[in-house]
């Protein structure tokens, strides 16, 4: 539990300065890049699924897919995503005390 | 002032005497270089000198005590026959000869202590050998207010003279201005502790210490452990980043007091914590619970009255004190309860001291807690203390979930 | 079915929701135990409360109930549910919690530094709200009507009272292990007996399930459509949910928030898996349900018509008993949430009174709202509530959370229009003023198709006129949301 040393990009931060301003915009930048990127697979897929079922008209096939297997890819876009996110984290509180890469 | 202030300060102080010996050198025009120094550069020296040694007194601010300690050393920086330094009501020192002018000084000066110019007088006495003739009287200001004054005298009128203690006088009040700072800075530590104190009491900081001590020789492992939580518990109360916490964190530091205490006094101190997870992120006022907390034990050691329920445990004749910490979740709000069977205390009195007007030092926590938590959440959420002699004593503190500008970080 | 048992069922429910909210509090924990005691919420705990609150009765009755008289396409209610989790763990989850908001007009207050903005918040989130409490009403109705045959209005009045009486009573507030409990009842009330069902179905030679003579009582016409407006609605309504935003101020940071909405997505995954079967079930062993009557009733009569019998009564006991939990546990969240926004935006001053006197309030619209308005299938007026809250608070979140340049006039037309719109949509269809078929109906029936866009566009087409507008603190409020806590707390455990 020792306290964490504050660092001068840290105080740019807390204080809102331009600088400070810049790295935050970055880590939001990184973020919602993440973020969007699982969007756009959702949004992808499930929006060109309907009309893959219109076209093969195909009960079973809707039975499969909405009843059984669309849980597991949910659940793992958005493992995926918590993943990316805490890593993008990690790289951003790296980048802002100045520790060199492992 | 700010640290920025006070480098400023210095740096124009060592940047006056710079100048004074560049124009020394300038002026003096040495006939020729040596190693090991021509008269001018000695004489600047010499000044430099006999400053150095008149700044510590100064130091500690324009009093009759600093004043006499330096006056010799400005009179010998000015080469002049008497010099008298004021504040703004007397004399503070006379150095030199004829001290029987020193009757009218402050008559002379009294424009002078309103407008902060420059003057200068003929002092004419009936004093034929008295040598004092004319003299000239130099403001010494601090952050423009004039906080006395520095009269040079001499036989006869001399602009050289008026010069010099023009520039003695600003080096005086560079000194002077120091010397507030100091003060400023010594009143802001003494503020910090003063609120530190309010914080942990010095008792509290002593008796943990001993109790900690007692157990050193007989069960070291647990005095390491205890000196663990008192430094940790200090880390938290003497944090200085942030107004606010979290329930979390401020439960924790309670516990870690209350483990202190307990050391002390064992298994005459019973407590009982409830708290439901589900309101410990909620953000509030650093420090606001423990007073709370300390005064319930307090309270409860003073004479606990309920009837003990597990009396096996107490020594025969000893009731203990039992305390109850209980948080839960109210919608929007949470409520923490803290509660004693201790003393009580009388309701008049209670209010007396919320109103500030108690004056007895246990309600100081109460009251400041009191007074914060209005201060953050508004007057709705002032303390809901239940009590009455011989009644233990019920402290409800609502805390709103969320209140715009309040953080825990 | 027998009804001794699946009273005895619910009044156990009832029973063992406030015994464990009673008991949960109130165990006594010594400072040797307050490690213990005061450990905050860990995520899987946390998931399993959240899916507990949100598991409705949309959920437990009217998914199977929608299955069985439409087909397989009404599936997409479940994912629709499951997948808006995805879209709340990608844009807000982490940034919501880091903003130390407890509710919606929190977080606009908080955001945007306006208490107009907070105020309009505060009316949407009453709105959806109550557009969420009156299926649960006429579900709880509903069932009670089949466990005990009282007319439906007397299911929804006594079941009302017990929620106001619960939850103004404190016995029923929103305690974590409460939920969770609920969930784990749930999932079993739906998992044993689908098991019985299926074994019942195989001994029965396993009939294959048809749905060749669909009857589409308001899908025949634009069905793509429906799906569409049913997509976009539960997929960004799910966020901004009021009993759902609550939770997750009981995590300890954004990056639990994250963990714990992983954990909700699998968990009401896996509780997803099971309507449909009986949906299917149904379809084979209660055909009548498909020509009118009370088709969310199919998850309730299923055990009889297959296993009959003691077996089948106990079943069906299991299955009441799981169904009350499931309206208890939301419509007690829903109810506390609409009543803390009263409380603190409605009611002139605060205190445990002025509470309670919110919680008659919040209860008391949408008890005349389920007595007034024709049953709606639930899993339809429930996507409604979606709607709303897709079109309102959607955009809010979104560019509240990732757009500097948001204002404050900007957020209340997008509300408003967005919103608003969808919200006269839904009292349009639910009056209905607009009979299907046709597209008016279909637009107005299925908002959320364009209304998000309207929400959308009016924010930050209005935020753009008006730069003057940002509020001050946005560059603070943008770092607290997205700063890693490492770097937020000075010092870490």
């Amino acid at each position: 539990m020792r306290p964490l040393p504050r660092y001068r990009t840290q105080s740019e931060i807390d204080e809102q300065t331009a600088l400070g301003g810049a790295y935050v915009r970055s880590l939001m930048r990184s973020q919602l890049r993440a973020g969007l990127t699982a969007f756009t697979v959702l949004a992808v897929v499930v929006g060109t699924l309907p009309l893959v079922f219109e076209a093969l008209h195909s009960a079973a096939l809707v039975w499969a897919v909405l009843g059984f297997a669309a849980y597991p890819p949910l659940t793992l876009i958005a493992w995926w995503y918590v993943r990316r996110a805490e890593r993008n984290e990690r790289d951003f509180a790296r980048l802002v005390e100045g520790r060199p890469a492992p | 002032m700010t640290g920025a202030g006070y480098a400023v300060l210095v740096l124009l102080a060592l940047l006056l005497l710079a100048a004074g010996f560049l124009l020394g050198r300038r002026t003096a025009r040495p006939l020729r270089t040596s190693d090991v120094g021509t008269p001018v550069e000695h004489a600047t020296f010499e000044t430099l000198h006999t400053a150095s040694l008149a700044a510590p007194p100064l130091r500690a601010g324009l009093t009759e005590e600093s004043a006499r300690r330096s006056a010799r050393r400005l009179r010998s920086l000015l080469g002049t026959e008497a010099l008298c330094l004021t504040d703004r009501e007397r004399v503070l020192v006379w150095d030199g000869e004829g001290e029987h002018h020193g009757r009218h000084v402050m008559d002379q000066v009294r424009d002078l202590l309103a407008s902060g110019r420059d003057t200068a007088f003929h002092s004419d006495c009936d004093d034929l050998d008295c040598p004092l003739r004319w003299a000239v009287a130099v403001p010494l200001t601090v952050d423009n207010r004039v906080l006395g004054t520095l009269i040079a005298y001499a036989p006869r009128e001399s602009a050289v003279l008026a010069r010099a203690a023009g520039e003695v006088a600003r080096w005086v009040c560079v000194q002077l201005e120091l010397a507030e700072l100091d003060r400023s800075r010594t009143q802001l530590i003494e503020a910090e502790i003063r609120a530190l104190r309010a914080q942990i009491s010095p008792h509290f900081i002593f008796n943990s210490l001993a109790a900690i001590a007692s157990f050193v020789r007989t069960d070291p492992e647990r005095a390491r452990e205890l000196l663990l939580e008192f430094a940790d518990f200090t880390r938290y109360s003497f944090r200085s980043h942030g107004d606010f916490t979290t329930l979390a964190d401020e439960l924790h530091s309670i516990d870690q007091y209350l483990a202190l205490v307990r050391a002390r006094f064992g298994e005459r101190l019973a407590v009982t914590l409830q708290i439901a997870p589900e309101v410990l992120p909620v953000a509030l006022p650093f420090l606001c619970l423990q007073p709370l907390v300390e005064n319930a034990v307090k309270h409860g050691l003073e004479g606990a009255v309920a009837v003990p329920r597990d009396a096996g445990s107490v020594p025969a004749g000893e009731t203990p004190t039992r305390i109850t910490i209980s948080a839960f979740d109210a919608g929007s709000e949470a409520e923490v309860v803290i509660e004693d069977n201790g003393t009580g205390m009388d309701p008049e009195r209670l209010r007396h001291i919320l109103r500030g007007e108690g004056g007895h030092s246990t309600g100081i926590g109460l009251l400041n807690v009191d007074e914060r938590l209005r201060q953050v959440y508004g007057d709705d959420y002032g303390l809901v203390i239940e009590t009455g002699i011989g009644a233990g004593m019920k402290i409800t503190v609502r805390l709103p979930k969320y209140r715009a500008g309040v953080h825990g970080s | 079915m027998s009804r001794t048992y699946a009273v005895a069922a619910v009044a156990a429910v009832v029973l063992a929701t406030v015994l464990v909210g009673g008991f949960g509090l109130r165990i006594s924990r010594t400072t040797s135990d307050f490690y213990v005691a005061s450990r905050t919420v860990r995520p899987r705990l946390n998931a399993a409360a959240i899916s507990g609150e949100y598991l409705s009765a949309a959920s437990f009755l009217g998914i199977a109930g929608l299955v069985l008289v439409h087909g397989p396409d009404m599936l997409w209610y479940p994912v629709g549910y499951t997948a808006g989790y995805l879209v709340l763990l990608v844009f807000v989850a982490a940034p919501l919690r880091r903003s130390g908001a407890y509710t919606l007009p929190d977080f606009a207050e908080g955001r945007l530094e306006s208490r107009q903005v907070r105020r309009l918040v505060s009316v949407f989130v009453a709105a959806a709200g109550w557009l969420y409490l009156v299926p649960q009403l006429q579900g709880a109705g509903l069932t009670l009507k089949i466990l005990t045959g009282a007319p439906g209005w007397l299911g929804d009045v006594l079941v009302a009272s017990v929620v106001v009486i619960a939850v103004a009573a404190g016995g029923m507030r929103s305690i974590t292990f409460v939920q969770v409990f609920q969930y784990w009842l749930k999932l079993t009330a739906l998992l044993v007996p689908a098991i019985f069902l299926v074994l019942a179905w195989q001994d029965d030679g396993s009939p294959r399930v048809t749905f060749d003579e669909q009857l589409s009582v308001f899908r025949a016409d634009h069905p793509l459509y429906a799906t569409y407006g049913l997509i976009v609605a539960t997929f960004l309504g799910t966020m901004g949910l009021p009993h759902v935003v609550v939770r997750f101020y009981t995590s300890p940071n954004g990056r639990d928030a994250r963990r714990t909405t992983v954990a909700v997505l699998a968990l009401i995954g896996v509780f997803y898996l099971l309507p449909p079967v009986y949906g299917a079930l149904g379809r084979l062993y209660a055909p009548e349900l498909i020509h009118g009557g009370d088709a969310d009733a199919a998850v309730l009569l299923l055990p009889g018509r297959l296993v009959g019998g003691l077996g089948g009564d106990l079943l069906g006991a299991l299955i009441a008993g799981g169904a009350f939990a499931a309206f208890l546990s939301t419509a007690s969240g829903l109810t506390m949430a609409v009543a803390g926004v009263i409380t603190q935006d409605v009611l002139p001053s605060r205190g445990v009174r002025h509470f309670r006197l919110a919680t008659v309030l919040a209860m008391c619209v949408p008890l005349a709202g389920s007595l007034m308005v024709s049953r709606v299938p639930v899993a339809d007026s429930v996507g409604m509530a979606f709607a709303v809250s897709a079109s309102s608070f959607c955009p809010l979140l979104v560019l509240g959370i990732w757009w500097r340049r948001l204002t404050p006039p900007g957020a209340i037309a997008g509300l408003l229009l967005g919103g608003g719109s969808a919200f006269l949509s839904v009292a349009i269809t639910v009056s209905g003023a607009v009979r299907p078929p046709g597209w008016p109906h279909a637009l107005l029936a299925w908002p959320a198709v364009w209304s998000v866009p309207v929400g959308f566009l009016a924010m930050v087409l209005v935020s753009l006129a008006t730069p003057g507008r940002i509020p001050a603190g946005t560059n603070a409020a943008m770092t607290r949301f997205h700063l890693p806590e490492a770097l937020t707390s000075g010092r870490h455990r």
